[in-house]
């Protein structure tokens, strides 16, 4: 019995419990807030950043089994669109975030009609293609601010919060609601009918079609999904330096979301913090073992280490951590209910 | 109770008791300490600049450069007792990784003020993004020349360090009027606020280009600058003013090269006009030779200046960078650091951040410096140098002043002329210590 209640927290359950452990959640979350360095809590909002973009490669590649290796360019067309529709229509940042998944959502339609024409390899190769051609729109049309980029300033927390609210707790504070809301609803969708669809598709498509589900439609549904949440995840990028530039998305942004999620385990939202905690400790890792290093080598190590770790991950545990863990705990339990 | 009941009461109760201790741990005082950054031995100072990537050929001998001039201060008895360190973060000259550096340089190792940093559309994203002004976070020297950081209002603690780029073009646009009656006259600029803020100055001075042409920031690499070369030689353009950073000015002279493209005059913005990194970059000192550059430093290759040659001494026995070939990135670095000292120093024994501001507006001009033409700070202007003198590289692509002396032109980011200046700069103190209260 109390085997099962444990597993059962690892897997998120259903409903109700669901809705309340993320206010549980969020509530720890504004207590640790307050308790730790402000440089903790701005790397927090970089570590709710990353987990909404990492979940949107769970759903996309670890539920619907469709590979993309361009998410950055869905980041992109998140965080531009939250920009404009800032700059040119003066609404507040919250609607902002909201057209940022809107129209990452649209083109992730259009982007995942062709996808799901596609499989392997080509469907990496035309999505990579799209990370690297994207970003240079950025200098073709001058709306789009060139390669200075365009402000998105979610400005300071409103003065009821007090003097000593600092610009960095605001931050995290968005990103932080906004990945709670994010991983909501992502974990009703992955264990309701379209997670199941999905991961049938993912198994066998044949099988699956055999079953009466739309393949097609099942994957393009994917594809705009997380195409959704990668656009929220850009917009929330783009907040932690009030700015978006085709700079900030570079192509080893897409490369480490994925590693990110592979890392952490690509069927699992747990996997998923995982992940974006990885992303966000990396660097400082190689910080530190690049001390007095020569700036060939502390600009490359954050690139060498997070390879080396993707390799060790899928040599040593293909299933990423989060499946490791959960078989560490099946197997506990196992041996206790042997020996009951 | 059902199973399922029981689960969810028992998960309530354990979160609840996981949210109650952290409770009860002590809040964080979120408190402004206005001496962060200083101990009772060390003021550290942080630089954003890049010292990878692009941008970077040239740029990243600044700050090891200025180090160097601190550790001979430090070895000195540094700044009332404390020694002043550098933290450096390599920005790559990417505006987004310019914002997070910074804010590293604040929260995590917390700085007393940000120096040097470099590149106009980096520190735009930072300031608006850090908001250093409503902090109180000294933002000091600012390399670029950008005339909008100069705005006590909007930006009380940034003060910049380059004569602005409305300056610069004003003093070429005039000097092109003077020289080049009637000639065709061609721009290449970089597409951003550093080259429209140059394209203001043109405008001002009333100089008309028959042909302009923009690039990307790091478009220089790829694909290059051939589609913006190749304009001024469709257009016939006798005269090119090339105005971009080093790695730009440097592709611009090579295409220009190849193509067989020679124009009568190659005009150099300061920016990008170092013959040093030029030639490093692989520009052959005969392009670059006959062509006009400015500078409002003295030549490094002038033996016969005292700030020259003292700081020259400084980066044989100091310098610790990768590349310490002597030139004008290590000389802009090495004043800039020589400012710095004495801005510190006028803060007082206990400096605060408020004090460095107040110390800048109110002694800044009277600094001693290498600078041929004033720094322009007070109470109303935030801006640091305030004008150029123009010379031609030699065949060895060294900038020597035209007509064997310097002749400074002075002016302001408005719509002020352009004057003759007769400016005469503070003698090298003893040692090249400042000894300023």
């Amino acid at each position: 019995m109390r085997e099962r209640f444990a597993l059962n927290w690892l897997r998120i359950p259903s409903g109700m419990r669901r809705a309340l452990l993320l206010v549980l959640v969020g509530w720890g979350l504004l207590l640790i807030s307050d308790r730790i360095s402000e440089f903790r809590v701005y790397q927090g909002a970089s570590v709710a950043t990353y987990f909404v973009a990492i979940v949107s490669i769970v759903l996309l590649t670890g539920y619907s089994g469709q590979v993309s290796l361009g998410h950055g360019a869905l980041l992109a067309i998140g965080g531009y669109s939250a920009a404009l529709v800032m700059q040119n229509l003066h609404w507040p940042f919250w609607i902002a975030f909201f057209a940022a998944v809107f129209v990452a959502a649209l083109v992730g339609a259009l982007l995942g009609v062709a996808a799901a024409r596609l499989s392997g390899p080509y469907l990496a190769g035309t999505t990579l293609a799209f990370a690297v051609g994207l970003p240079s729109l950025a200098n073709q049309f001058s709306f789009l601010g060139g390669e200075q980029g365009l402000p998105f300033d979610i400005g300071v927390a409103p003065s009821r919060f007090g003097e000593n609210f600092s610009p960095y707790k605001w931050l995290f504070w968005i990103s932080a609601l906004f990945a709670l809301f994010a991983v909501w609803l992502a974990a009703n969708l992955l264990r309701g009918r379209y997670g199941r669809i999905w991961r049938a598709v993912r198994s066998d498509e044949t099988a699956a079609a055999l079953s009466g589900v739309n393949v097609a439609r099942s994957k393009v549904l994917a594809f705009t999904v997380s195409a959704g949440f990668a656009g929220l995840a850009g917009a929330l990028l783009c907040a932690t330096v009030s700015l978006v530039t085709p700079g900030g998305f570079p192509l080893s942004l897409s490369f480490a979301i994925l590693t990110g999620a592979v890392i952490g385990g690509v069927r699992s939202l747990v996997g998923a913090v995982i992940g974006a905690f990885t992303l966000v400790i990396l660097p400082m890792v190689a910080d530190a073992i690049a001390q007095g290093a020569s700036d060939a080598v502390s600009t490359n190590l954050p690139a060498v280490l997070t390879g080396v770790l993707l390799i060790a991950t899928i040599v040593i545990s293909p299933g990423g951590i989060a499946e490791s863990l959960s078989h560490l705990g099946r197997k506990i339990a196992l041996r206790r209910q042997k020996r009951i | 109770m059902s199973s399922r009941m029981r689960r969810l009461t028992g998960s309530v109760a354990a979160l609840t008791v996981i949210g109650l201790a952290l409770s009860a741990l002590p809040a964080q005082a979120t408190k402004v300490h206005s001496e962060a950054g200083v101990s009772t031995d060390e003021i550290k100072i942080g630089v954003t600049i890049p010292m990878s990537g692009i941008a970077a050929p040239g740029y990243n001998k600044i700050a090891p450069a200025a180090q160097a001039y601190l550790d001979y201060v430090n070895a000195h008895g540094g700044v009332f007792g404390r020694r002043v360190m550098l933290k450096v973060e390599d920005d790559r000259y990417s505006p987004t990784l310019a914002v997070s550096k910074t804010n590293k340089l604040i929260l995590q190792d917390k700085v007393f003020a940000i120096a040097g940093a470099l590149g106009t559309a980096n520190h735009l994203a930072v300031l608006n993004s850090v908001r250093l002004g409503a902090r109180g976070i000294p933002d000091l020297f600012v390399n670029t020349g950008y005339s909008g950081f100069d705005n006590p209002v909007k930006y009380p603690t940034t003060f910049t360090y380059l004569p602005s780029y409305v300056m610069e073009a004003k003093i070429i646009g005039t000097y092109l009027a003077n020289n080049y009656p009637g000639k065709k006259i061609g721009l290449i600029y970089q597409d951003d606020d550093f080259g429209r803020n140059a394209q203001t100055g043109f405008k001002t001075a009333g100089t008309t280009f028959v042909v302009s042409k923009g690039y990307a920031s790091g478009s220089q690499s790829s694909p290059g600058l051939a589609a913006q070369v190749g304009a001024m030689q469709a257009a016939g353009a006798e005269v090119v003013v090339m105005f971009g950073v080093s790695s730009a000015t440097a592709v611009a002279l090579i295409t220009a090269g190849k193509m067989g493209f020679k124009p009568l005059k190659w005009i150099i913005g300061s920016v990008g006009g170092d013959p040093t990194t030029l030639k490093a970059l692989g520009v052959p000192a005969a392009i670059l030779a006959g062509s006009t550059g400015a500078s409002f430093l003295p030549s490094p290759t002038d033996s016969t200046d005292p700030y020259v040659s003292f700081f020259k001494g400084i980066n044989e026995n100091y310098n610790k960078g990768r590349d310490t070939t002597w030139d004008n990135n290590a000389l802009v670095g090495m004043n800039m650091a020589m400012i710095l000292v004495q801005a510190l120093r006028a803060a007082g024994k206990k400096p605060t951040r408020n004090a460095v501001v107040a110390a800048l507006i109110a002694k800044g001009k009277t600094f001693v410096q290498a600078g041929l033409v004033p720094l322009g700070y007070s109470k109303t202007s935030h801006a640091g140098y305030t004008g150029y003198w123009f010379g031609t590289y030699d065949t060895n692509g060294d900038l020597k002043p035209d007509g064997g002396k310097y002749t400074t032109f002075v002016t302001d980011s408005g719509s002020g002329g352009v004057t003759t200046s007769n400016y005469k700069r503070p003698a090298l103190p003893a040692n090249g210590l400042p000894t300023n209260k």
